[in-house]
């Protein structure tokens, strides 16, 4: 993310997906009724009014992220987020955030593994302003080699941020290179450092070229409008925008991991760090709603299995979370602990195993089940409170599912997973030969020791 | 986080009372209609209709935060707040746990400086049972030995683990360096304090402080007024009724000349700088002409700081800065951090952007697009009943009355160019500068001396943050 980052935090948006239950679908999409268009170049336009406070939020969703680039040019869509604040045609550099703060605006935008999403929040009197913006810069961005460098420096900056000072972010970032071998998901988001150094301007045009199309965007207003004045005004500034070929499809496909692979990072550390990956499907896979239902009864609040298993009962734990960020392509599902000091992070690992196996032995309680779903519902409202909350929730689920009445009808697919489909999926996707193991070894630790 | 935390915080300035019926401004901001009651045993009650949204939220603010910790044992008040679920008299922790979870309720209790937060949501189907909940945790919690051990041993090795990232402990140092012996100086204590917190110690903190008097609670969503007064009544009119100590906050002084403290992390590839002094009060008659100018200064992406330090030179991901307003006056500061190479020249330019401030002030157009922003981004900060719930508990603390949201329109757009250079000249530091910088002792050390005349140093291993522990 350009300012407050996400581009690490993949893990942030399953809430996005996971947990949007609506007790009743048709009750909740009357609640929040949606009006869609296609614009003739092909953008699709989802909008929702609510006039409780006076303001919009329009996020533009842009389906190209680090699984549309290459080795070489890691971390392009990430550095290109960035860029698109650097100044087009009408709105030069410095001046877009310039204009927007003056009219009462703020903007932010995030990267992930599969997508690149611009957030503009801002009262609706800058409406027509929001979209002078927007279509600037989709069409004519300045590459200005002097911003470029410049820019570099302030995407190492945000690397050595997240990534090279932070334990969890450097774990993860080797976790996800050891897990896959062959797909694009293997390279960070913000890209290699000595990538960031090198792109070059032939690279960071044809990304333009590749990504920033109508057609290769969804768009989500909503707030203090009404769907009219805003298809109005996409007739005006968007459509006219001429299409392109969208990104090339990814075909590489991860090949099956046919057994555990184990990766040790060593280097100073108050404490150790425990990571651990299963490949599981994309998010429009039908074991969605499963997987999600096993992890809420595995980590999710005091109650959960995991939390009270290593932070209450055995005490070798300060805290221990599992996550699956959405996802076009297979990816991972993470489960990762802060082991205590002085604790073998062996002892968390086994402790999780034998919470798996207890999931792959045995059936979740009725209670849990229930409890499962309770919280679903909870989180959907969490979700759907704030203007910003709904347009990125909307947004996320018209992506990823392909439509975002999967939102609404979240309920229904949830009501339908039994006991025994949870069973089947932590047998299916939880298997020895399916994970790779992460942990962050301190060097003092381990000189102590000698 | 923290500084996003903080953020929220200065921004908190809400209130209470009645709400105006001054329809002649031509206002958009306005605090939703609200009631305050106050019980025959002193509990304050504030409740805020708001309905859209099936959820509940509850957020009450006990008047002892860290400030009341003892000397030697800081973070009582916060593990006296993250116990009060974890055993009642009727809850085992693990009880409390999954009643909470299996409606999906939220429960969260921690220590700011001035105050002891609790707040917990709810979905208005499960208000009854949310309820119980809240108000068994307020009221009836036990501490039990084993779960006071548990969660010291946890917070301890949280302390530990914060370490290991520069930007999760800087925001510790700083306020330990800026206000040494002060309470301010030890906001959630640290590996060596907490080691010497007793459960005698807690139950005291909580018989003492956590009083009906003591305490203000706040609950705002979709929920019928009347119904719920009369539930609260029932759930807290019991509470027996007594005077709790007074929490003496001494008055806050700027720190006089220059003065740096720099904590080593050998593996740092980038340092973590905050520079300030000690701000103003949370009613400070200034409060919302700093609030503009601190806008233009350091509080947006456009801002003279993340301008120069960011999207000008490409030193850092981020400049900010921003005042914590408190009950006596809290801390300023100026928050980046930039590669070990280019240590030196963000600082300096950091520095002069400060000095350029105060030389320059603000354009017309500076201070317009910050009224402007101010506004445009407010009633975000007011849309839901979490938001609103803990606004009006803070502001009713800090004896805040509605006008401040009521009449903050007009407020802002009465800042002018002469009272904005006003309270840069009063109320930004100049000389007088504190600096804590986290960051590779052996590279950026020799360099940063110049900075001060009085230097100290730490190792981030070195267990606590500033002051050092006795010998």
């Amino acid at each position: 993310m350009r300012k407050v980052s996400l581009w690490f935090f993949v893990a942030g948006l399953v809430c996005a997906l996971g947990f949007a239950v609506p007790a009743n679908a048709q009750q909740e999409a009357k609640q929040f009724p949606v009006v869609t268009k296609t614009l003739k170049n092909g953008m699709k336009v989802l909008v929702q009014s609510d006039h409780s406070i006076p303001n919009v939020a329009l996020y533009i969703f842009y389906r190209i992220g680090s699984r549309n680039e290459h080795p070489g040019t890691t971390g392009l869509s990430h550095f290109f987020e960035h860029m698109m604040f650097n100044g087009a045609k009408k709105y030069g550099p410095g001046e877009l955030d310039k204009v927007m703060e003056a009219n009462g605006g703020e903007n932010n935008a995030y990267t992930t593994q599969n997508t690149t999403v611009y957030q503009d929040w801002f009262p609706r009197s800058a409406l027509p302003l929001i979209f002078d913006i927007e279509a600037d810069r989709i069409q004519y961005l300045q590459f200005d080699p002097k911003k470029i460098a410049s820019e570099r420096e302030v995407v190492a900056s945000e690397r050595r941020l997240r990534t090279d000072n932070d334990n969890g972010g450097l774990l993860d970032e080797q976790l996800w290179a050891t897990a896959f071998i062959a797909h694009p998901y293997q390279w960070p988001v913000v890209g290699w450092m000595s990538d960031i150094e090198h792109w070059t301007m032939e690279d960071l045009k044809h990304h333009f070229e590749m990504g920033y199309s109508p057609n290769n965007a969804t768009m989500v207003v909503v707030g203090d409008v009404t769907s009219d004045e805003i298809f109005q005004l996409c007739e005006k500034y968007i459509e006219p925008i001429p299409t392109h070929a969208p990104p090339p499809p990814v075909t590489t496909v991860e090949p099956d991991q046919l057994g555990e692979r184990r990766l040790v990072v060593h280097k100073p550390a108050e404490l150790p760090l425990l990571e651990i990956a299963y490949h599981v499907p994309q998010t429009n896979n039908p074991d969605f709603y499963a997987l999600n239902i096993l992890q809420t009864v595995l980590v999710h609040g005091e109650s959960s299995r995991m939390y009270q298993r290593l932070v209450d009962k055995d005490q070798i734990a300060l805290n221990v979370d599992m996550d699956a960020g959405p996802a076009f392509d297979p990816t991972l599902v993470i489960v990762n602990a802060q082991p205590k000091q002085g604790v073998d992070p062996a002892a968390c690992e086994k402790a999780i195993y034998e919470e798996l196996d207890k999931a792959k032995t045995g059936l979740i309680s009725d209670l849990e089940l229930e409890k499962a779903k309770n919280i679903r519902l909870v989180q959907f409202y969490q979700q759907m409170r704030t203007i910003s909350g709904r347009a990125n929730t909307i947004g996320t689920y018209e992506v990823f599912f392909g439509d975002y009445n999967r939102l609404f009808d979240a309920a229904k697919n949830y009501s339908a997973v039994t006991k025994e489909d949870v069973q089947r999926v932590a047998r299916k996707y939880f298997g020895a030969n399916n994970r790779t193991v992460a942990t962050l070894i301190p060097e003092n630790e381990e000189k102590a020791k000698q | 986080m923290r500084i996003l935390k903080n953020i929220a915080k200065i921004l908190c300035v809400a209130s209470l009372a009645l709400v105006l019926a001054a329809a002649s401004y031509a206002q958009t901001l306005k605090l939703p209609p609200h009631e305050k009651v106050v019980l025959k045993n002193g509990l304050t009650l504030l409740l805020m209709e708001k309905h859209g949204v099936p959820i509940v939220s509850f957020h009450a603010i006990v008047k002892a935060g860290s400030a009341a910790d003892p000397a030697d044992q800081a973070g009582l008040a916060g593990i006296a707040a993250g116990l009060l679920r974890k055993g009642t008299q009727k809850r085992t922790a693990q009880q409390f746990a999954s009643d909470l979870d299996f409606i999906g309720g939220s429960f969260d209790a921690g220590s700011d400086v001035d105050y002891t937060t609790i707040s917990a949501e709810f979905l208005t189907k499960d208000l009854d049972r949310g309820l119980d909940l809240f108000g068994d945790a307020v009221l009836h919690p036990s501490f039990p030995q084993a779960e006071v051990d548990k969660l010291l041993a946890q917070s301890i090795d949280g302390v530990k683990a914060a370490k290991d990232q520069a930007d999760a402990v800087i925001f510790n140092y700083y306020e330990g360096y800026l206000y040494g012996t002060h309470p301010y100086g030890r906001p959630g204590g640290d590996e060596l304090s907490l080691k010497k917190i007793q459960r005698d110690a807690i139950l005291k903190f909580y018989q003492a402080y956590y009083v009906p008097s003591n305490t203000i609670l706040a609950v705002a969503g979709e929920f019928n007024s009347a119904e719920l007064k009369k539930k609260l009544e029932d759930a807290f009119g019991a509470w027996p009724a007594k005077a709790a100590p007074a929490v003496n906050i001494p008055a806050t002084t700027a720190v006089k000349g220059k003065r740096l403290l720099l904590v080593d992390k050998p593996d740092a590839t980038q340092t973590y700088f905050v520079i300030g002094n000690v701000g103003v009060t949370a009613n400070d008659p200034d409060r919302v002409a700093i609030r503009v100018v601190n806008t233009a200064f350091g509080g947006t992406f456009a801002s003279l700081l993340n301008t120069a330090l960011r999207i000008d030179s490409g030193y850092t991901y981020g400049a900010n800065s921003f005042f914590q307003n408190q009950k006596a006056a809290g801390p300023f500061a100026i928050y980046s951090f930039t590669k070990n190479e280019t240590t030196v020249p963000a600082i300096d330019l950091a520095l002069k952007v400060l000095d350029d401030f105060h030389k320059n002030g603000l354009t017309a157009t500076q201070l317009d697009t910050a009224k402007k922003y101010i506004k445009g981004q407010f009633p975000p900060r007011m849309e839901t009943s979490g938001q609103l719930a803990a606004r009006i508990a803070v502001s009713e603390f800090y004896g805040l009355d509605d006008n401040e949201i009521n009449l903050l329109e007009s407020r802002i757009d009465a800042v002018t160019l002469e009272s904005a250079k006003q309270a840069i000249e009063k109320h930004f530091p100049k000389e007088n500068l504190v600096f804590v910088l986290i960051g590779k002792a052996l590279e950026i050390g020799p360099a940063v001396k110049k900075y001060a005349e009085k230097q100290d140093e730490r190792k981030i291993s070195d267990p606590g943050f500033w002051p050092p522990p006795a010998k």
